[in-house]
């Protein structure tokens, strides 16, 4: 492995982790503002689905775009209704959305994304390398030359943090999933402040999905989230629940599987399979050393006295 | 309802039942498929085996009937519908519907079935040797398995690989590391080095046939390792390295069957496909039945049968050089009078 070799693999793993990052901060926001969401899987297979079907149709990524986020975001309003309206178990709602997801997408491939009737991939998003950032030496490579998602991802990581820690939003979000009753006595709305965020995180893992089917494959098939938005979710319990925690878990997920890809061709003599499941023995371990502490009202119902 | 009245309807229903199980036994040869839920048109397995079946049943003047399962628990009922309307061969396709032909094949042991993609062994279906599978003994002694010999056209695609290549680096994007992908990437691997000794193999298997994510990956690592052809053999995943070679600009190899059609969207870069030829498969099976000659056991689909395949060159027909066309042809030629052995052992 020389040195071209490395940044080579770091550029792979900072696209390859987009998906999981942005998974896990569509989680944040709806644990955050105390709502489980182990939904994030089939809301990035919706959006997967839906940006490829639309934007095949219209031929326009833009419209994919907007198609695959709005689809995840009504995944997410399901989500919040079930959950915050008739206080069902957020667990179950959860993987509820992820059945009707798998089904949903699956059934609609079927019919209108195999030929004869789909009309071809609108393409994936163009590779923008950003002047000037791009020729710095190694980390130019790495950060900066990418497809937009990939760009967008990092950005967000940085106005996340702004956003849960110096803004009002932010602090109502955390109020609300720490200590509804105390929020709710100061005049916040938690019901409203639960919603929003949910549905904003819906959003997130809309982009996610995109991410799989309009900037690095270009089309869709059936279940191709592969497990990826639990993986976010072991991100962010990883990660503490904050964004430059998710992110660092997410980039460390990311290497192991490139460094898995590219060490198999070299050794072929360790399984996949064991290379494959070393992220979520690493996600135990470090649960089981360092306890992860979620926010204290997350996954309870707020019932208004 | 009189009495009268009752007894002519019971009497009814018994004339009735009787003219429907005459029908059943001295009708004539028919012939049914029932499809997996990828459905008529995908392609793959389930469009190439009705095709080959269908005409083959027509030509033979044999009536013909198929359906397509709208799950996996469909299969058990579309089959015993079929053996209610007096089916004598039945087509089932794909691994998934191995265990429920297994037992339709047990419960009606006058039907005969052809599975395609399916053998079984010991253990898989039934308990001693994998011959004594297809016996009365075995219980399957109306079940021809048509499997196809992966590694011989695994090594065609090897051979045009090997003479294609400039930087003298190969790689496979590969799924689930069962036999039919291992058999493809051996195949390969043996065709290229026999075609320049020097060649660089790589290979990842990733154990999943729906994360063409994970396979492009696999794709762009074997690319920046030097990689200027890269063969895609495990479905969706496969397809994830086709496209890695695509977006690089380079050579793609696709698989099972000609993906010029069924994966357009790499169609610039894809020299040609690995592939099994299924409606020769299904279509031979038919003709053996309808001439009373079709044996119970694995047929083997080869090279030298016609069953397996590269397909057509495409858009690199003027691209690829006529001592690669002749190095394919002469490897075919070879395995068909069994002067060359790809390699592949079980």
């Amino acid at each position: 492995m020389n040195f071209t070799d490395i940044t080579f693999i770091l550029q792979l793993t900072v696209a390859t982790a987009t998906p999981i990052a942005l998974g896990s901060y569509a989680g944040l926001f709806s644990e955050r503002s105390g709502v489980v969401n182990i939904a994030i899987e089939g809301m990035m297979l919706m959006a997967a689905m839906m940006g490829a079907f639309v934007s095949g149709y219209t031929q326009s990524l833009f419209w994919g775009v907007v198609a695959g986020m709005l689809s995840a975001a009504m995944m997410a309003a399901i989500h919040a209704v079930v959950s915050i309206r008739f206080k069902t178990d957020q667990i179950i709602s959860g993987m509820v959305i992820n059945l009707l997801a798998a089904g949903f997408t699956g059934h609609i491939y079927q019919i209108y994304l195999v030929p004869p009737r789909w009309p071809g991939s609108a393409g994936t998003f163009p590779e923008l390398p950003i002047p000037f950032l791009k020729d710095i030496p190694f980390l130019g490579k790495i950060l900066f030359q990418h497809q937009p998602i990939v760009y967008t991802m990092i950005i967000l990581t940085f106005v996340i943090h702004y956003v849960l820690f110096y803004t009002p939003w932010g602090l109502r979000m955390r109020a609300v999933g720490e200590h509804p009753e105390a929020a709710d006595t100061l005049g916040i709305n938690v019901y409203f402040t639960r919603y929003a965020n949910v549905i904003i995180g819906g959003m997130l893992a809309g982009l996610a999905g995109i991410w799989l089917s309009l900037e690095w494959v270009g089309t869709f098939n059936i279940n191709m989230t592969g497990g990826r938005g639990y993986i976010a979710l072991a991100a962010l319990i990883f990660g503490r629940w904050t964004p430059f925690g998710a992110f660092g878990a997410a980039l460390l997920f990311g290497l192991a599987n490139a460094v898995q890809v590219y060490t198999q061709t070299l050794v072929p003599e360790i399984p996949a399979e064991f290379l494959q499941m070393m992220p979520y023995v690493l996600t135990i371990i470090v649960a089981a050393v360092r306890r992860p502490i979620p926010p204290a009202a997350v996954g309870q119902p707020y019932e208004k006295e | 309802m009189s009495k009268k009245r009752m007894s002519l309807f019971v009497l009814a229903i018994l004339v009735l039942s009787l003219v429907l199980a005459a029908c059943g036994g001295t009708a004539e040869k028919k012939v049914c498929a029932v499809l997996d839920t990828g459905g008529e048109n995908d392609k793959s397995f389930n469009e190439f085996t009705l095709k080959g079946a269908r005409e083959a049943a027509d030509k033979a003047g044999l009536e013909f009937a198929h359906i397509v399962s709208e799950s996996d628990a469909d299969y058990e009922k579309n089959i015993n519908n079929f053996v209610d309307e007096g089916c004598g061969l039945i087509i089932t396709v794909g691994f998934l519907m191995g265990d429920t032909t297994k037992a339709a094949a047990i419960a009606n042991p006058d039907v005969n079935f052809a599975i395609v993609d399916v053998d079984y062994w010991p253990g898989f279906g039934c308990d001693e040797g994998v011959d004594s599978c297809y016996s009365e003994e075995g219980g399957l002694s109306n079940v021809t398995s048509l499997m196809f010999a992966e590694d011989e056209v695994g090594y065609l695609a090897g051979t045009l690989a090997g003479c294609m290549s400039e930087t003298a680096v190969i790689g496979t994007v590969s799924g689930m590391e069962i036999p039919p992908v291992v058999k493809f990437v051996v195949g390969y691997q043996n065709g290229a080095k026999a075609q320049n000794p020097s060649i660089e193999a790589l290979n990842v298997y990733i154990p999943d046939f729906n994360d063409p994510t994970t396979g492009k990956q696999a794709g762009e690592t074997q690319i920046g390792q030097g990689a200027d052809v890269i063969f895609g053999v495990g479905g969706n995943t496969g397809n994830g390295g086709l496209l890695a070679a695509h977006e690089a600009g380079l050579m793609a190899i696709g698989v099972d069957v000609d993906q010029y059609n069924t994966y357009p969207e790499v169609q610039a870069s894809l020299m040609t496909s690995a592939a099994k030829n299924m409606d020769v498969a299904t279509g031979d099976a038919v003709t053996a039945y309808a001439n009373d000659t079709l044996e119970a056991g694995i047929q083997l689909a080869t090279v030298a049968n016609g069953g397996v395949g590269l397909a057509s060159y495409h858009d690199w027909d003027s691209k690829v050089p006529a001592e690669c066309k002749a190095a394919v042809d002469a490897a075919a030629a070879g395995l068909t009078d069994g002067s060359i052995s790809t390699g592949y052992a079980p």
